[in-house]
């Protein structure tokens, strides 16, 4: 609460409220997407505000250390199940992350969204609660309900205005994410009665849960489950099946949201609940997440220097990055960490405004077949250099975001365990090889077929600078971000 | 013990007389005129020699079915009425007794349905 | 002359199956009297009568044992029934709701349907609060009785016919079964009150040797199992489902469920509270098979009646989970989810009875294309039962799911509980599939024919309200629901 105002419920709840004022205008697409860019927009605004806040205010009194902001409800009282949400460093970046992407992928799908617009609005306002409110609940069982609340839209964005085989990517990707919630729910529960039968009070307060003493045997169980949940969602290395066909298939603004947020929930959830909840256990599987991470680097580029196809092959590089993610949470250590969560905003912002150009290019030619392309740079110039920019950003060029972010991983990990960054260091090299490629192919070569092809809109371009803007401040400038995470990482790995 | 069923000894032995002693006088006694139809084994008019496999009408059925039913559950009258003395005697006559009147009128309701219903009517 | 001593006879304790047998009596004499085609008016009547009911249910919440037991401790009254009784008189006025319309539409508008709901309701009731093996018996036969008449209800229709014959096939078979069972269990122990066996097995340790009472005891336990469709005593289910009228299906599907669940309960629970390792052994495998098959089954469905007979099957396969974990925490599931399966199925089986029309029940999958875009609201109310369904929150399933789960947890079942959430994760596809064709695939039809009545919307509203509210806010109901629990 500031100032008598509970800030966080109206930071999770503005979307859902904004998206219901969508509903009486729902035949009328103008006013639907100027309303519905409005509602994001005033939730960015909040957001914004609170960064810029963020140093004046206090420790929320009753909260962890490190919340500053806290609010907390009773709810379900005959559980122990509260309505608790808090926000410190690491939260904070990721609400921020969350509303300005989501405003980008209200902005993106201008255009491209001609049926069922008011649905489409809708879902994305609602999402954007659903994620909210998973970055910034603090209570297990509401963690849970906003976890599956932001699985719907993307299911209904997917399926209803995809591409392709969308039907079939929906249903995937909704059943993957549902097999590991289940399973992490039950982890819920198992912590739950083994702190209740410990303590005598019941509770799904995560506070109150990290000190529970839990047989190690147990804990790793409860963990394997947490972390099968979040790592579906991240997409760790051998579960990430769902996803390249889900970016593919997804419409722009669901690429983008998919990408720029969805992805992050599920390292999030490994930092905020996986680790903190079961540490031991936690530290015996950080080799094995260490390897899968490590093979995620490699596969994801080795694979994405195979496609054909735009979307998927910056699907696959997400693979890539966020295994770069994973490496810097399975070493645990606050740089380590403050790099991942430092690349979650990079990748967010870089892959986000990938999805962004490519779905633009599909517009306009409804083709994302590399080959279809070249000699753009002459063509549509404009559009061209962005190109440029972000696929550099994402190959991880100096001055860029995503160099920050995987250095301070790299850094941070070496001394935990140095082979697997000097693997990673592969990791590194290969999105250059794929990346520039894609670049040649599409800006440089001669022409392969005439297209009619008109550069970007003010619309686009406004939209593309703003994330260019993002993506090289966080490149030179990462020193703001880094001092946000200062305190949430220190208590995290113990060492403030 | 055994004088307990003396009773039933003694009705079983009176109902197997009867039966011998009716059938054994009147072929002794009785006149003996026969005819075709006298030496059919139902002389009441029913066919004897033919399709097993008849179809009787369905509303044979129903009726029988009712039949049963309300007979069945008028047989309920007659514990009742056996025990009724005893319960005037703890007291509870009035109440036994508007039990009972509530299974009539349930009995009754049903009744008036089946009526209403038409499925009393032969035609 | 000797003197009887009086029983004592506790009115109270069955006054609302009391008021719901004069209620369906009077209907059935009004019925005949009142000379019209119309019968809607017969369905207020009976709504009035199911509120009526009401009162008793509220104002016997937490009497004191004396006022709640009857006929010589046959009859219990407690929170544990009435709880049931609510979910009975739930089920049976959102039934009655969206009954009218269809049975005029299919041409089988008889004013009996009426009567033989609340005749059916009242013996639910009865299953709910009896504490004697007959009790439960008579209100099963009540129960059953009034059923077999209400699948062939539409007599016209092969199908109908198919349903009410098989299931009064199946039907007798199992209630064979759960008499015979009574049968040996009396003479095993001598006594027919559920108390008195709980008594005479504790008095007599030896009686696990006796063969005919656990014969006994196996027989009631199937013949239950028959009644709440637990597998591999299911088979009846999808065809009796899929051909019995719809509104009729979806009063099938949950309050006789639920009754057979709380005479389930009540007789295991009470009568063999030391032998439970040994039952629920017994139960862990029934659970594990009928979410299975339920579930497995359900995925190959293409008609949407039977995948939703299917899942219900899935759905008491849960429910026996709550039965296995046997603690305060599963029973109170039990009864939870029992409630919000009420609003959820029927609420389904509304939208589902909604489009079809005469002649074509539209009841492929394949049918609902585009049906979330022709009518929203209506592919909302959908929606919201089907995630219910599938157990993902804000919805009252989930919250019931993850109560029953917790329970099994609570007592040891890790592993039950885990077979538990794969197969909800498994029921979610078919779910999702329903899903899908309403809102991904495009339109064939125009769905022109379909009208909302008043009583029909009522219903959906209720519905989606007893499905989002107990979702969202349980905190009342769960707390109803733990002092509901009878140990």
């Amino acid at each position: 609460m500031v100032n008598g105002y509970p800030l966080l419920t109206i930071l999770v709840f503005l979307p859902l409220a904004g998206a219901l004022f969508l509903i009486p205008v729902w035949k009328r697409p103008e006013w639907l997407r100027r309303l519905a860019l409005g509602a994001g927009v005033v939730e960015l605004a909040l957001a914004g505000w609170l960064t810029v806040r963020w140093q004046a205010f206090q420790q929320a009194p009753g909260a962890p250390a490190g919340f500053l902001l806290w609010e907390d409800l009773p709810w379900i009282e005959g559980f122990g199940i509260r309505y608790t949400v808090g926000m410190d460093g690491i939260s904070l970046l990721m609400v921020i992350l969350t509303a300005f992407i989501t405003v980008i992928a209200l902005a993106v799908s201008w255009r491209g969204i001609r049926e069922r617009v008011a649905l489409h609005y809708l879902l994305i306002l609602v999402m954007e609660s659903g994620i909210m409110g998973v970055f910034l609940s603090l209570d297990l069982i509401l963690f849970y309900l906003f976890w599956e609340v932001m699985l719907v839209p993307m299911f209904l964005l997917i399926g209803i205005w995809g591409h392709g085989r969308r039907i079939y990517s929906a249903v995937k990707f909704f059943l993957y994410t549902m097999f590991g919630s289940l399973l992490m729910l039950l982890a819920i529960i198992g912590v739950y009665l083994v702190h209740g039968s410990e303590t005598g009070s019941y509770t799904f307060a995560l506070p109150a849960l990290v000190n529970t003493r839990i047989a190690p045997d147990l804990a790793g169980w409860l963990f394997a489950a947490f972390l099968l949940a979040f790592a579906i969602k991240v997409p760790l290395f051998p579960l990430h099946t769902w996803l390249p066909d889900a970016h593919t298939d997804a419409p722009t603004a669901g690429s983008v949201l998919l990408a720029g947020l969805l992805l992050k929930t599920g390292a999030y959830g490994i930092i905020r609940f996986g680790y903190p909840l079961f540490p031991q256990a936690a530290a015996s599987f950080a080799p094995l997440l260490t390897v899968l991470a490590v093979v995620g680097i490699i596969y994801g580029s080795w694979v994405a220097y195979a496609q054909t196809d735009m979307k998927r092959l910056v699907a696959y590089s997400s693979v890539g990055h966020m295994g770069f993610v994973a490496l810097g949470i399975a070493a645990w250590t606050p740089v380590s960490l403050s790099g991942s969560v430092l690349q979650m905003v990079n990748h967010g912002v870089t892959t986000g405004a990938l999805f962004a150009l490519v779905g633009m290019l599909d517009e306009r030619a409804e083709t994302r077949e590399i080959a279809a392309f070249g000699g753009l740079w002459g063509k549509i110039p404009l559009f061209s250099a962005f190109f440029l920019l972000f696929s550099m950003a994402s190959a991880g060029l100096p001055g860029l975001n995503n160099f920050a972010g995987e250095f301070i991983i790299l850094a941070g990990s070496f001394r935990v365990s140095p082979l697997a960054v000097v693997l990673a260091f592969i990791g590194i090299i290969l999105p250059l090889v794929y990346t520039v490629r894609l670049v040649q192919q599409l800006l440089f070569v001669t022409e392969r077929q005439p297209l009619a092809l008109a550069d970007i809109s003010l619309r686009e371009g406004g939209v593309l600078a703003v994330l260019a803007l993002a993506a090289i401040y966080l490149g030179v400038h990462p020193a703001p971000v880094l001092d946000l995470l200062k305190v949430p990482v220190g208590l995290l790995t113990g060492t403030p | 013990m055994l004088g307990a069923y003396l009773p039933i000894i003694v009705l079983v032995v009176v109902a197997a007389m009867f039966g011998l002693v009716s059938v054994t006088m009147s072929s002794l006694i009785g006149p003996k005129k026969p005819s075709a139809l006298k030496l059919s084994p139902y002389e009441s008019g029913c066919e004897p020699v033919g399709t097993a496999r008849e179809r009787f009408s369905v509303k044979f059925y129903l009726i029988a079915m009712l039949f049963i039913l309300f007979d069945i559950e008028a047989v309920f009258l007659y514990p009742w009425a056996v025990v009724f003395k005893s319960f005037i005697n703890a007291g509870a006559g009035a109440f036994i007794f508007g039990e009972m009147l509530v299974f009539i009128v349930i009995l009754f309701v049903g009744y008036i349905y089946v009526w209403k219903k038409g499925a009393l009517e032969w035609e | 002359m000797e003197t009887l001593a009086m029983p004592a006879i506790n009115f109270a304790a069955i006054m609302p199956e009391t008021i719901l047998s004069a209620v369906a009596m009077a209907l059935l004499l009004v019925n005949v009297f009142v000379r019209s085609e119309q019968k809607a008016y017969l369905g207020y009547l009976s709504l009035i009568g199911i509120l009526v009911t009401f009162f008793p249910i509220v104002a016997g919440w937490n009497a004191p044992v004396e006022l709640q037991s009857g006929f010589n401790g046959a009859v219990l009254q407690d929170n544990f029934s009435l709880f049931f009784k609510g979910i009975f008189l739930v089920s049976a006025a959102l039934s009655i709701l969206i009954s009218d319309q269809y049975m005029q539409r299919e041409g089988c508008n008889h004013g009996e349907l009426y009567p033989l709901i609340l005749l059916a309701t009242a013996g639910m009731m009865l299953m709910a609060s009896g504490t004697d093996l007959m009790v439960i018996f008579l209100g099963l036969e009540l129960l059953s009785v009034a059923l077999y008449v209400l699948a062939g209800f539409n007599r016209d229709k092969l199908k109908s016919n198919e349903a009410g014959l098989k299931y009064f096939l199946l039907g007798a078979f199992s209630t064979g079964f759960l008499l015979y069972g009574m049968a040996l269990t009396f003479g095993a122990t001598g006594t027919t009150k559920i108390a008195g066996i709980a008594a005479y097995v504790a008095a007599n340790p030896m009686i696990t040797g006796n063969q005919m009472f656990l014969v006994g005891m196996l027989l009631m336990g199937v013949g239950f199992s028959f009644k709440i469709a637990a597998a591999p005593f299911h088979m009846w289910t999808p065809d009796v489902y899929e051909g019995a009228p719809t509104p009729m299906t979806a009063f099938m599907s949950v309050g006789p469920k639920a009754a057979g669940f709380a005479a389930f309960l009540r007789v295991f629970m009470i009568a063999l509270p030391a032998y439970k390792p040994e039952w629920s052994a017994l139960l862990w495998v029934l659970a594990v098979l009928t979410m299975t098959v339920g579930n497995i089954t359900a995925l190959f469905q293409q008609d949407i009646k039977r995948m939703l007979a299917y899942s219900s099957i899935a759905h008491a396969g849960y429910v026996l989970v709550g039965f296995v974990a046997g603690n305060a925490v599963g029973t109170a599931g039990i009864m939870f989810y029992m409630l919000s399966y009420a609003f959820m199925n029927i609420g389904a089986f509304a939208i589902i009875l909604l489009v079809g029309r005469k002649g074509e029940p539209n009841n492929n999958v394949a049918d609902y294309a585009g049906f979330g875009f022709k009518h929203p609201l209506l592919g909302l109310a959908m929606s919201i039962f089907l995630f219910s369904l599938a157990g993902i929150p804000p919805a009252a399933g989930f919250i019931g799911k993850f109560y029953i789960f917790s329970g099994a947890i609570q007592a040891g079942y890790i592993w039950l509980a885990i077979i538990g959430v794969l197969n909800s994760a498994a029921s979610v596809y078919y779910y999702l599939r329903v899903m899908v064709f309403m809102y991904m695939k495009d339109p064939v039809e125009e769905f022109d024919w379909l009208k909302v009545t008043p009583a029909h919307a009522l219903c959906l509203l209720v519905a989606v309200a007893g499905v989002l509210i107990p979702g969202i806010v349980p905190g009342y109901l769960l707390e109803l629901a733990q002092k509901a629990v009878f140990f």
